[in-house]
C-alpha cells in the first residue's frame, strides 16, 4: 500500500511555503538566497504580522524573536507553518474529474492489443470518504515507527476503494496547487460509520508490517527472558555451592560435638545452631528460586513481555469527501487489422470496476495472462498460444 | 478513544508473542470541523501539510559537498554504506565490507555528516592500538575532523575531551574503565569489531556496558571461529535481533557449525544492521605495482660506523632500558645517513651533561667525519637518472624518516642539476599544498619525510623510493598509499634501498618481503597487524628487542626468521578468515533493502 507521507525536499518546502503564504494574503519578494515576506495585519495566522526574511537552506537555527527565519525541511519556521496549515482545514471536499486520463486496465496494457480510443460515459455521481491516518507503533526494542496511510471507503456502500486512495494521493501531491474543492457535505452521523470502517481497513492494510514488528519485539523479549533465566541458573549454582559448603561445615561441627570436650562441644553447638539457621534460610531461598525456575519465572516473564508489548496508535488526521463518477467506458481495441469495442464498468479515480474473462477458457484476464486475440471475443494469451 | 486489546500467547517460530494494544484516537476534531459552517482555509493545503509532516526530511548526506575532493575521493559503495548506516539502520550498523574497500572512509563520512547535523557531542572511537594514530590522521586530513588520541600528550582522560580515539585496551583498563562507562556517548565506533566476539572477555563486557546513542562497528570478518561470533557482534548492536542464542543456533546454523541455514530469513534480519560490500561489486581497479629492492654493500667506513653504533646501542640498552627510544633512533639513523646520526649524537653530547659512554659517542662522531661517500645517496642518483629518461617530467618521490637526511639529499640532487622539492612537517598547510602543486607542474624530485603520509594524494607520480625504511609497516603502507591509490592510472614502481647486513636488510628481506608487505592491498595489512597485536606484540619493539638481544649473527637471523614465521601465520590466518567469511556470505545480497 502506498505511503501517504511525502519526502520533505527543499523544493517541496519552498513550493508549499510560497503557496500557503500567498493563500493567506502575504506577499513575497524573491532574492537568490532569501525571500522577504510581508504578512498584512488582517491576515488570520499565527505568524507575526509585518516583514520577515526567510533564508533558504541550512544554517544557524531560527532566532527566537528575530524577523529572520530559516526555511528548510527541519527549520522551526517551516514546522510551525505545517502545524498551522494542517489544523486549518482537516475536512473538506475534492473531486476527481471525469476528464482526467482514462486508465487502461493492466490486462490490456501488458498485451499487444492497442487502444485506439477510450470514452467514459458517467452515469451517476458517487462520493467516498478518504481518511489519512497516522499509525504509530511503539515498543521498547525498536525505534518508534510512524506511518501515514490513506484509506478510501465508498460513502454509500462502504466498499473499500484502494485505487481511489491512490488517486487521492496523486491529486494531493505537493506539486498540485489547485484541485476542485469545497466544504464537505457529509454530516457527523454519516461520517462516523465510514470512519469506523476505515479504521478497520487501515489496521488490515498494515497487518504485514505490524506482524513483522510484532515478531521482532517478541524475539527481543524472548532473548531478555533467556538472559534472565541464565542469570538465575548461575545464581542457583552459586547458592548450591554455598549450600553444600554449609552442609559440610555442619557435618564437621556435628563430628566435633560427638567427640570434643565439654567446652568445645558447647562452642560447636552454638556455631552449629547459627549455621543451621543460615542453612535453613539458604535452603528456602534455593527452593524458592528452583520453584520459580521450574515454573519458568512467570512473573518476570510477564513483566518483560509487558515491557516489550506493542502499542499501536491510530489517529485520523484528515477526512476528505471525494466526489467521483461511475459509469461505463468504451475501449476501442485494435490488433493488426482486427478491431473491437469493449464496454466495461468504470469509475473516475478507481479505474475499471469489473473483471473480464477469456471467451475461451473463462479465466480472468490479468497482468500475467493478458488479452491476446480480439477476433472472437477476448481471448487470453495462454489460449492463443495453445492454438 | 477506544482500545482493542489483542492478547496472543501462541507459540510461533519458537518464541512467545508479546501483546499488542491498538488504540484508536478520538476523531472529535474532525467531526467538529465537519459541523463548522465554513473551513478557515484550503483543505488541499491541510492534506499536503499533514503529508509533509509525516515525511522524512529529505535524507541526503548534506556534508558531502563540504568535503575537499583533493583530500578524499569517495566511491559509490562508500557513500551508499554511509547513507544506509545513518538513515536506514537508525545509526546502528555493522560495516562489514571486504578488506580494502574503505570502511574507515565510510565511518569518516558518517561522522562528518553527524558533525554537520550536530548530533555528535561526544564521539568515542575504539581501535586496536596500532591503528589509533592512523585513524586520527585520516579523519583529520580527509574529513577535517579533529580527534584526540590516547597516545597524544594532551590526552587527559575519557571525560576531558569530546572526540576521542583510543585503543580498546586502554579504554578497558582499570585506570580508565570507570570514566569511560560513566559517560553517555553520542557515537561509538568500534574498529576490528570481531575482537569483541567473545562474550566472556573484558572487551565484550566493556562494549556491552557502554552507553551510547549511535554505534558503528567495523570488521571484514564478522565471523572468526564459528557462526555464533556473528550472533555476539550483532547482539551488541541490536539486542534481540536474532532472538536468543539457542534460537539462533537452532534456526540459522546447521549442526556442524559450518554453514548457515534459513539464509533468506537471516539475510532479511542482517539487512537491518549490516552492510557488506564485495570487491567484485565495486569499481575499484588498482594498477600494477612493481617492487625493486636494491641492496648495496656499504663502504668499509660505513660498515665500521654501523658496527660501532650497533655495539653502542646494545651496550647502552643492556645498562639502561629507559633510553630505549633514543637508542632505537640511533639504530635507525645509522642506516639513513651519517648526517642524521651526527645531529642526534651531538645533541646528546652537548645537551646532557652527565652522559655515560660519552667517549664512545665521541669516537662515533669521528667515524662519521671520516665518511666521504654515502652509498645510498650515490645509488639514488642511478634511480632518479633512469626516471628522468623514462617517466613523465622525471617525477620521483623519495621518502626518508629524517630531516637531516632529507636536506643532504636535496643538496646533492640540486648540485647534480635536478629540480627538487622539499616536504616536511615544518611547513604550514598552505605551503604544503603549494609544494605538491609545484611538484606536479615542474616535475623533478620531491624529497619528503613521513609528514607526507597523512592524507595527501600524489597520483600524478608513479615512482617512489624508500631511501630508508620505517620499522612500522603501517608507515610503509601509508607512503605507498600516497601514489598507489584510486585514481592512479599508471603502474607504480617502488624502489627500496638497503645496506647489506644491516637491520634494514633484515627488516626488508626477512620481514616485509615475507608478508609481501609491498604487495598488500590497502587494508589487508591492518588486519594482519591487529591480529599481531592480539598476541601482545608491537612491531617496532619486537624488531629492536631482537636486534639488541641476539647473541650472535646467526641468532639474529634466526630471531628474525621466527618473527617472519609468526607474521606469515597471522597473514595466513587473516586470509583464511577472509575466505571463510566470503564463503559464508556468498550469495548473500546485502544490498539495498526493499523498505
Amino acid at each position: 500500500m502506498t505511503d501517504a507521507a511525502v519526502p520533505v525536499t527543499q523544493s517541496a518546502v519552498e513550493q508549499f511555503t510560497e503557496r500557503y503564504l500567498r493563500s493567506l494574503g502575504c506577499s513575497i519578494e524573491h532574492s537568490d538566497d532569501y525571500w522577504v515576506v510581508s504578512v498584512p495585519d488582517t491576515t488570520d495566522t499565527e505568524i507575526p504580522h509585518g516583514k520577515h526574511t526567510l533564508v533558504r537552506g541550512e544554517g544557524a537555527p531560527d532566532g527566537d524573536d528575530d524577523s529572520t527565519k530559516r526555511l528548510h525541511p527541519e527549520s522551526a519556521f517551516f514546522q510551525r507553518l505545517l502545524r498551522e496549515a494542517a489544523e486549518r482545514s482537516p475536512t473538506g471536499k475534492l473531486s476527481i474529474e471525469s476528464e482526467s486520463d482514462i486508465e487502461t486496465p493492466k490486462w490490456i496494457q501488458r498485451s499487444d492489443v492497442e487502444v485506439q480510443n477510450a470514452q467514459f460515459v458517467p452515469y451517476y455521481d458517487r462520493t467516498a470518504a478518504v481518511v489519512l491516518f497516522r499509525v504509530g507503533i511503539e515498543t521498547v526494542s525498536e525505534y518508534q515507527k510512524e506511518f501515514l496511510r490513506a484509506v478510501a471507503v465508498d460513502s454509500r456502500s462502504e466498499e473499500h476503494l484502494p485505487r481511489l486512495a491512490e488517486s487521492f494521493l496523486e491529486l494531493t501531491s505537493v506539486e498540485s496547487s489547485e484541485a476542485p474543492s469545497g466544504s464537505a457535505e457529509l454530516t457527523q452521523t454519516e461520517a462516523r460509520p465510514l470512519l469506523d470502517t476505515a479504521r478497520e481497513l487501515v489496521i488490515n492494510e498494515i497487518q504485514d508490517r505490524l506482524d513483522e514488528i510484532h515478531r521482532e519485539a517478541s524475539r527481543a523479549a524472548d532473548s531478555e527472558v533467556e538472559e534472565y533465566r541464565q542469570l538465575q541458573e548461575h545464581r542457583i549454582t552459586e547458592l548450591q555451592e554455598e549450600h553444600s559448603n554449609l552442609s559440610a561445615k555442619i557435618n564437621d561441627l556435628s563430628e566435633q560435638i560427638n567427640t570434643g570436650d565439654e567446652d568445645s562441644r558447647v562452642q560447636a553447638l552454638r556455631e552449629r545452631k547459627e549455621l543451621k539457621s543460615e542453612y535453613e534460610e539458604l535452603n528456602e531461598t534455593l527452593n524458592e528460586l528452583r520453584e520459580r525456575r521450574d515454573g519458568g519465572f512467570p512473573e518476570r516473564q510477564r513483566e518483560i513481555r509487558e515491557r516489550h508489548s506493542l502499542d499501536v496508535q491510530v489517529t485520523p488526521l484528515t477526512l476528505t469527501e471525494v466526489e467521483y463518477e461511475r459509469g461505463e467506458v468504451d475501449f476501442e481495441l485494435t490488433n493488426g487489422s482486427r478491431g473491437q469495442t469493449v464496454t466495461l464498468g468504470y469509475g473516475s479515480g478507481i479505474g475499471v470496476t469489473e473483471t473480464v474473462r477469456c471467451a475461451s477458457c473463462d479465466q480472468e484476464l490479468s497482468e500475467q495472462d493478458p488479452v491476446q486475440k480480439i477476433s472472437n471475443g477476448l481471448e487470453c494469451q495462454r489460449c492463443a498460444k495453445e492454438r | 478513544m477506544y482500545i482493542t486489546h489483542t492478547c496472543l500467547y501462541e507459540r510461533m517460530s519458537g518464541y512467545d508473542l508479546v501483546d499488542i494494544e491498538v488504540t484508536h484516537e478520538s476523531a472529535d476534531d474532525l467531526f467538529d470541523s465537519l459541523s463548522e459552517d465554513s473551513n478557515r482555509g484550503d483543505h488541499l493545503q491541510s492534506i499536503q501539510a499533514v503529508r509533509l509532516q509525516a515525511g522524512q526530511p529529505d535524507s541526503e548526506l548534506r556534508s558531502l559537498k563540504e568535503l575537499d575532493e583533493n583530500s578524499v575521493k569517495l566511491l559509490e559503495h562508500q557513500v551508499d554504506a554511509a547513507y544506509r548506516a545513518l538513515f536506514e539502520m537508525d545509526g546502528k550498523a555493522l560495516l562489514a565490507d571486504e578488506v580494502g574497500l574503505g570502511k574507515t572512509i565510510e565511518v569518516g563520512m558518517i561522522l562528518k555528516e553527524m558533525h554537520f547535523r550536530q548530533t555528535d557531542e561526544s564521539v568515542l572511537i575504539l581501535t586496536p592500538a596500532q591503528l589509533a594514530k592512523q585513524w586520527q590522521a585520516e579523519l583529520r586530513e580527509k574529513f577535517g575532523l579533529d580527534f584526540v588520541c590516547n597516545y597524544d600528550d594532551e590526552f587527559e582522560d575519557f571525560d576531558a575531551h569530546d572526540y576521542i580515539i583510543a585503543s580498546i585496551d586502554t579504554a578497558k583498563s582499570e585506570r580508565h574503565r570507570e570514566t569511560v562507562l560513566k559517560r553517555n556517548w553520542d557515537v561509538l565506533v568500534l574498529d576490528e569489531a570481531h575482537y569483541v566476539k567473545n562474550e566472556e572477555t573484558d572487551r565484550y563486557d566493556l562494549i556491552d556496558q557502554l552507553s551510547y546513542n549511535y554505534a558503528f562497528f567495523l570488521t571484514a570478518t564478522p565471523i572468526q571461529n564459528e557462526l555464533t561470533d556473528l550472533y555476539n557482534v550483532v547482539s551488541l548492536l541490536r539486542p534481540g535481533l536474532f532472538g536468543t542464542r539457542d534460537v539462533f543456533h537452532h534456526y540459522f546454523v546447521n549442526s556442524n557449525q559450518e554453514t548457515l541455514v534459513n539464509r533468506d530469513e537471516l539475510q532479511d534480519r542482517l539487512n537491518k544492521v549490516m552492510v557488506r560490500n564485495r570487491r567484485e561489486d565495486t569499481d575499484i581497479d588498482f594498477t600494477d605495482r612493481t617492487i625493486d629492492t636494491r641492496t648495496f654493500d656499504p663502504t668499509p667506513k660505513e660498515r665500521e660506523l654501523y658496527q660501532a653504533v650497533s655495539n653502542y646501542v646494545k651496550g647502552a640498552y643492556s645498562q639502561d632500558q629507559g633510553q630505549k627510544l633514543v637508542l632505537m633512533l640511533l639504530q635507525k639513523e645509522v642506516v639513513s645517513s651519517p648526517v642524521a646520526l651526527k645531529q642526534t649524537i651531538e645533541k646528546r653530547l652537548y645537551e646532557q651533561s652527565e652522559l655515560t659512554h660519552a667517549d664512545e659517542l665521541e669516537s662515533i662522531l669521528d667515524l662519521i667525519d671520516e665518511i666521504d661517500t654515502v652509498t645510498k645517496q650515490e645509488r639514488l642518483l642511478d634511480i632518479v637518472e633512469e626516471a628522468r629518461d623514462t617517466v613523465e617530467m622525471g617525477r620521483v618521490i623519495v621518502f626518508t624518516q629524517f630531516r637531516a637526511t632529507q636536506q643532504q639529499i636535496l643538496d646533492r640532487l640540486a648540485s647534480e642539476g635536478y629540480t627538487v622539492h622539499a616536504f616536511h612537517g615544518g611547513h604550514s598547510s598552505s605551503e604544503k599544498e603549494q609544494i605538491v602543486e609545484d611538484f606536479e607542474e615542474e616535475g623533478g624530485i620531491l624529497v619528503s619525510t613521513d609528514a607526507m603520509s597523512e592524507g595527501r594524494n600524489l597520483q600524478f607520480c608513479n615512482i617512489l623510493v624508500n631511501l630508508d625504511l620505517p620499522w612500522n609497516p603501517m608507515r610503509v603502507e601509508q607512503r605507498i598509499g600516497r601514489v598507489h591509490r584510486i585514481g592512479q592510472k599508471r603502474d607504480v614502481f617502488i624502489f627500496n634501498m638497503a645496506l647489506n647486513d644491516t637491520v634494514e636488510e633484515y627488516v626488508l628481506e626477512r620481514l616485509y618481503h615475507k608478508i609481501d608487505l609491498f604487495q598488500q592491498s590497502v587494508g589487508e595489512l591492518s588486519s594482519i597487524l591487529s591480529r599481531l597485536e592480539e598476541s601482545g606484540t608491537s612491531f617496532e619493539d619486537e624488531i629492536f628487542e631482537r636486534l639488541v638481544n641476539a647473541g650472535s649473527e646467526v641468532d639474529l637471523e634466526n630471531d628474525f626468521d621466527a618473527m617472519a614465521v609468526d607474521l606469515q601465520e597471522q597473514r595466513d590466518l587473516a586470509n583464511k578468515l577472509e575466505e571463510f567469511n566470503s564463503g559464508v556470505f556468498e550469495g548473500f545480497d546485502l544490498g539495498e533493502s526493499d523498505d
